[in-house]
This record gives C-alpha cells, structure tokens and sequence, in this order.
C-alpha cells in the first residue's frame, strides 16, 4: 500500500526557502513523498514568490491561522523567530524540521527542545552536511581508524560573503548576536561535535569591534590528544578545505564536496582524489541530495521506517558550544596591519 | 566632519572605515554600499550605513543627508564607472553637499605614462584598456558637471595601490606560491605603489584643505619602487625564491573575435546601419560568433604543461611603466606627506597575508 504523501507547511519564504527548500520540496513532491500544503510569511511578496512553484499551497501571514495539526511545519524564517513558531507548531500537533541555527539563543533553543519533549512530537534540525556522504565517510574514518588516531586537523571555511540578504537584520548585533560563527560555524561545530565529541579545552577570538566578527578562529584540544584549528571568514577567501592528520596519513574534505574526499596514505607518493561511489559504482550523493536526504530521512521517521538523524538534542549542542566561544572569548584577534593606536581602540570596543 | 563613502566595503574603503573608526580623528563616516551581503565586513563596527543603488541619484541623495563632504570610492564596470560618477554628483548636490572627493586612477595617463607626464597632460580616450578609458570619461563628467558650482570636486590619481585586502598583495602571493608569478623583462618597470594608509591620508588632505576644490592629484609613495622590488618582498616573507619568478617580453593580447565585433557593431554609426541587414542574416551570424573557438582544440600527444605565465594585459602595461609619477603638486597644494614608507606597507600587507592564512614567516619583522 503506497504510503499517503506528508503534508509540509513552510514558514519563511526568504531566500533559503527560495533556494533550497522550494527545489527539494519540489522534487519529493514529484516522488508522492509529501505535499507542500500551506506557506507562511509575512511579506507578501517574499509569499508570491514562493507561491510560484508551489500554486497549490495556502497562503497566511501567520503561522496561528495556519491548519499544522499532524503536518511537518518546516520553520525557515530567520533564527530569532525560529523559537516562537517551533513551539507553537510542536504544541498543537505538528512535527517541526527547524533550519539551523536551531535559535539564536541556546535559551530559546531549550524552549524548543521542552516543547518537543513535552508533546512527544518529533524535532529535526536542518544540518544536513551530515548527510553529505564525504562527512559520513570521515566518521567512519575517525571511529574505525583504519589510517590510525586522529593526531590533528585544520579547518579553514569561508570567503567574501555572498548571500543575497534581503535585510541587514542579519549584520545587526542587536537583531542577530553573531556574525560568522553563528553562521558557518553552525555547520563547522556541528560536524566536529558529530565526529570528535565535546572538545575539553577551546581557544576562540574574533575580530568584531562592537558588531560582529567577520573572522575567527578556535584552537580545540580534546581527551584522545588531538588537536584542531578552526578558521572562519566572511571577509576573504580560505582554502574551503578540512584537512585531518591522522598517524598513518591525511585525508582533506573540500567544503561543499558532498561527495568527494582526497587521501593520502602514507606510502602512498601522490594524492588520491576520488568521488565516493555506492553499491553498483553509483556516485554517492552530491550536495542537493543531501538536502533532499535529510527531508526523506524525516518523511521515513514519521511513518516508523527510519531512526532521525538529526534530532533537536543533536542541533543544540553546535549552539552551545557557539555561546561558549563568545563567553569565553580570548580577545581581539591580532590585525597586523592596525597601528598601535588603532589596536588600543579596537580592544576597547572589543571588550565592551 | 560628517562623511558619507560610497563604495565603503571595497579594499580602500574597508580600510578607510578602520582609520576612522579607530584612529579617533574628526571625521564621523556614513558608510554607503550597494547591497546588504556588502555590510558583512564593515559589520565589524556598529556603523550608520545606507544601502542604495550607486546609479539612483534621489536614493543616494538621501544617504547623503546630512553629510558634508562625500568619498567616492566605488569601483565598476566601465560603464558603471562613468555612470556612477553622474549619479554621485547629482545626489551630492541635491543633498547640499559641499565636497566631493572622488578616487580616480592614474591609469587615466595609461599604465605605462609617458616619460614627463603630470596632472597637466593631456588625457584622451582610445585607450587599450576599457577601464582607463571610462576613467578618463568620468574624471571628464565631473569636470562638466562642477561648472554649476554646487559641488567642490577633487579628485585623487593613484596608481598601484596596495595594502590590507589588496589584490596586489593577494594575488602576487597566490601566484608566487603557485609558482605562476611572472615579471616583465626582469621587473625592472616601476611600480608606482601607494600604500593605502597614504591613500588616506591624501583624501583627508583632500576633504579638508580649501585650495584642493576644483584640483586633480597624482598620488604615491615617497619611494621609487620597482615591480622587482615588489615582487621580491613579498618572495621573501612567503620563502620563495626570486628565481622561480619567471621573465618575459610584453607578450600581446588580441581580442577575441566576438569582443572585436561587439567594438565594431557598438559603434553608433554602425548601430544606425544594422537595420539595414536582414534578421536572419544577423541571427546567423550570432549563432557563428557564439560556436566560434578562437583557440583550437588541443592536441592530446602532449608532454603534461608548465603553470603557465600570470600575465594580464594591464600586468603587462604596468610592467612596461618607466615613469615615476610626480606627487609634487599633492604636497604643494594639498600639504600630502606619505605617512608610511613602503618597507612599513609592505610590512604591515604581509601581516594581512598572514592574518587571512598564507604561510608568511616573518611580517613581524622590520623589513
């Protein structure tokens, strides 16, 4: 018997709606999987346009006068709203998938978690590089360790920053606490959590002089003795590269390159750079299927197929660790090129 | 004085926003950018900024409310260029504003100059480079548009201006470390650098002293350097050897054959005879121009190739400069001091490098 298609209501038709949620959505929708039933926004252009491929759909403004009993509500607005209509949703019968930063706060996004845990329903957060099938491989790597202990990795992520922002409430410190660690480094953390665990010592600066940073980095040292650089920048181009040291050779991970992994053993004189393959030499899945993964994975754990992968418990923690670095902050990072009175002024409005 | 900066997440402005902010001086800048994913580094501070398109004369004039003086630094395309600089004044002067600082470029004399020339020579408009051309064009625009005299124009010539963000730092690193870099006959051309707290120091020059209105500037370094000289600072703190940077003759650039009869069918006299052939014949001749490869296909029997030569037609331009561009007139008149020597720059642009994650060893050392 074919299963009955999940109705989804989406909240937010800003641009990660437009550019990510639309084409996937679309594409389960053609496989019967689910049916986009109602979108919410209160911005009626942002609801026209996204009404353009999905004509079907009910618009509100609202997510109150929007029908979610027993619906998947997407929340895709932006992060300081994700806490209000994620609890709304989880408290009158729907199943929330929350785009990721969980919230803007780690207190809002233990809002979140109460709520689902109190009415049972499910709670996923959209951090779907865990399904790209290069991470996968380097969980394996790291758990089974067939290149030997992990001894050290370098991550480096970022360049000039590209997103069509539709406002500046996203460069506003007042509106949106973070700058490039609340945004890319929502992904980074999250990967690094999944694969290492809780790191047992950090290090974290930036280079926000009362706004936020467009640059940062972390040094973290964890239990097993490994240790890691964490580099992010929306001010100017990094190598985009994870690369981990383990004892008996390295392994790199392009960012974004969902399925491709470069290795090199030791022994071995050149680099191998490969595509991962499944059964059948089939390319694994690239980066938009990844995406589409992750909404599948849901669909299946609603119908009892499937465990979630990414459940809320999963999606606070790169947030904690986020709140963490800006507590714990070891100052201004060094700018070389700032003269000795510039610096003086820039620590001060650092540290204010 | 209140300031509004067009063109305030650039290289110069990024920068200029830093001396500003930090440096405690009396300058309160409105920083002024074309879209919001361009506040992401200027975020850094708390700051009034306005989002506006540069061509929108009423939208910019209410950017610069308020505002006493405007810096354009906005950089685009060669249409752009001249568009914006309308624009720009337009909004200025309906705003109320009473200076208008505008970084123009030396490449308005071309980047070679010839020997003896100043901000007295003659400027014309068949440059190779479409850039220099749309230069001399606004530089011209501004010059037509302050004879209504509800706006003081000043304009500020640099040349190779390098720093924090520059692509001159970056992008001779990336070719050094990717064994691409590559001087024309031996670097020996000068450089005509300005390090970009200099630049800075010129336009404040350039806002505040009462003689400069009306004027056009070359500015510089103090010192004569050459692209050799350059080069090799950079060679050094990244560990690469002057010998891996390759020398060789000006090489030439043709167009490509859709780019010469875009030049030719652009031509209003010839925009005017178009209508004249028929539809299909034009269509046709499109499909051609867009199938037709100006290089072959290469061949597969081949030894694997060398990096090859990174070598732009301005690179190469630049590297035939043999003249060292006079800042006589900026220091007369607009009191211009270059505040850092190159060696300073160029210490500080390392320290940049290092900062964003190139493998430099020593930007901490007096060089």
């Amino acid at each position: 018997m074919q299963t009955p298609a999940l109705p989804i209501v989406l909240v937010g038709c800003g641009a990660v709606s437009q550019f990510f949620y639309a084409p996937a959505l679309t594409a389960l929708e053609g496989a019967g999987t689910l049916k986009v039933e109602a979108l919410v926004d209160p911005s009626a252009e942002s609801l026209a346009k996204l009404a353009e491929t999905f004509p079907n759909a009910a618009r509100f403004a609202r997510l109150e006068e929007t029908p979610i009993d027993s619906r998947l509500v997407v929340v895709a607005s932006p992060p300081k709203f994700h806490a209000p209509a994620a609890v709304h949703a989880l408290t009158h019968g729907a199943a929330v998938l929350c785009e990721k930063p969980m919230a803007d706060t780690v207190a809002d996004a233990e809002t979140i978690l109460a709520a689902a845990r109190s009415s049972g329903s499910l709670l996923a957060v959209g951090l779907y590089k865990r399904f790209f099938p290069a991470c996968e491989a380097l969980k394996g790597l790291l758990e089974k360790q067939p290149l030997g202990r992990l001894i050290s990795f370098t991550v480096e992520e970022g360049g000039r920053f590209g997103w069509q922002a539709a406002s500046d409430s996203f460069f506003r410190k007042s509106v949106t606490p973070g700058g490039v660690l609340l945004d890319i480094g929502v992904h980074v953390l999250d990967l690094l959590l999944w694969w290492l665990g809780e790191p047992e010592t950090l290090l974290y600066r930036d280079d926000a002089m009362g706004g936020q940073e467009a640059n940062c980095r972390l040094e973290l040292a964890y239990a097993g003795g490994a240790r890691g650089q964490v580099h992010l920048s929306r001010d100017w181009a990094t190598r985009n590269c994870y690369t981990f040291r383990f004892e008996r050779g390295v392994v790199r991970y392009k960012v974004n390159d969902a399925a491709h992994l470069e290795i090199q053993a030791d022994g071995m004189p050149s680099l191998l750079s490969g595509t991962l393959q499944g059964p059948g030499g089939r390319p694994e899945r690239s980066n938009p299927q990844s995406f589409i993964a992750q909404l599948q994975n849901i669909a299946a754990t609603l119908q009892g197929r499937e465990t979630l992968r990414v459940p809320g418990e999963e999606g606070i923690r790169s947030l904690q660790l986020i709140e963490r670095c800006y507590r714990e902050r070891s100052g201004l990072l060094e700018m070389p090129w700032l003269t000795p009175g510039e610096t003086t002024t820039a620590q001060h409005l650092a540290s204010l | 004085m209140k300031v509004a900066l067009v063109g305030a997440s650039g290289f110069v402005g990024t920068r200029l926003l830093e001396c500003w902010k930090l440096g405690g001086g009396a300058f309160e800048v409105v920083p002024v950018v074309r879209s919001f994913s361009s506040l992401a580094v200027m975020a850094r501070f708390e700051l009034p900024w306005q989002v506006c398109d540069v061509m929108d004369a009423p939208a910019l004039a209410r950017a610069f409310a308020g505002c006493e003086a405007v810096v354009h630094a906005a950089i685009g395309d060669p249409s752009q260029i001249v568009g914006m600089a309308g624009s720009i004044y337009q909004a200025a002067a309906s705003a109320g504003v009473r200076r208008l600082v505008v970084l123009s470029s030396s490449s308005v004399h071309g980047q070679a100059p010839e020997p003896g020339t100043d901000e007295t020579s003659p400027l014309h408009e068949k440059h190779a480079m479409a850039y220099n051309t749309a230069k001399v064009r606004a530089e011209r625009l501004l010059n037509q548009l302050a004879q209504d005299g509800r706006v003081e124009v000043v304009m500020l010539r640099p040349s190779v201006v390098f720093g924090p963000r520059s692509r001159w730092v970056a992008d001779v690193a990336t070719q050094l470390l990717a064994g691409s870099a590559t001087l024309i006959r031996e670097g020996e051309a000068l450089c005509n650098t300005i390090y970009v707290d200099n630049l800075v120091h010129a336009i404040e020059r350039a806002l505040v002293v009462p003689e400069a209105k009306g004027e056009v500037f070359l500015v510089g370094d103090a010192e004569r350097v050459t692209w050799r000289e350059f080069y090799a600072a950079v060679a050094g703190a990244l560990g690469v050897g002057m010998e891996s940077v390759r020398s060789i003759e000006p090489p030439e650039f043709p167009k490509p054959l859709k780019e010469r009869v875009g030049a030719i069918t652009s031509r209003p006299a010839v925009q005017k005879l178009l209508p004249l052939f028929p539809s299909q014949l034009k269509r046709l001749t499109k499909v051609l121009l867009s199938n037709w490869r100006d290089t072959p296909m290469p061949n597969v029997w081949t030894l694997p190739p060398g990096t090859p030569a990174a070598v732009t037609e301005e690179l190469s331009l630049l590297g035939q400069c043999q003249w060292r561009l006079p800042i006589g007139k900026a220091e007369r008149i607009l009191g211009y001091q270059p505040p850092v020597s190159f060696q300073e720059g160029m210490r500080r642009s390392l320290g940049w490098l290092q900062f964003v994650g190139y493998p430099v060893f020593d930007s901490t050392q007096k060089r």
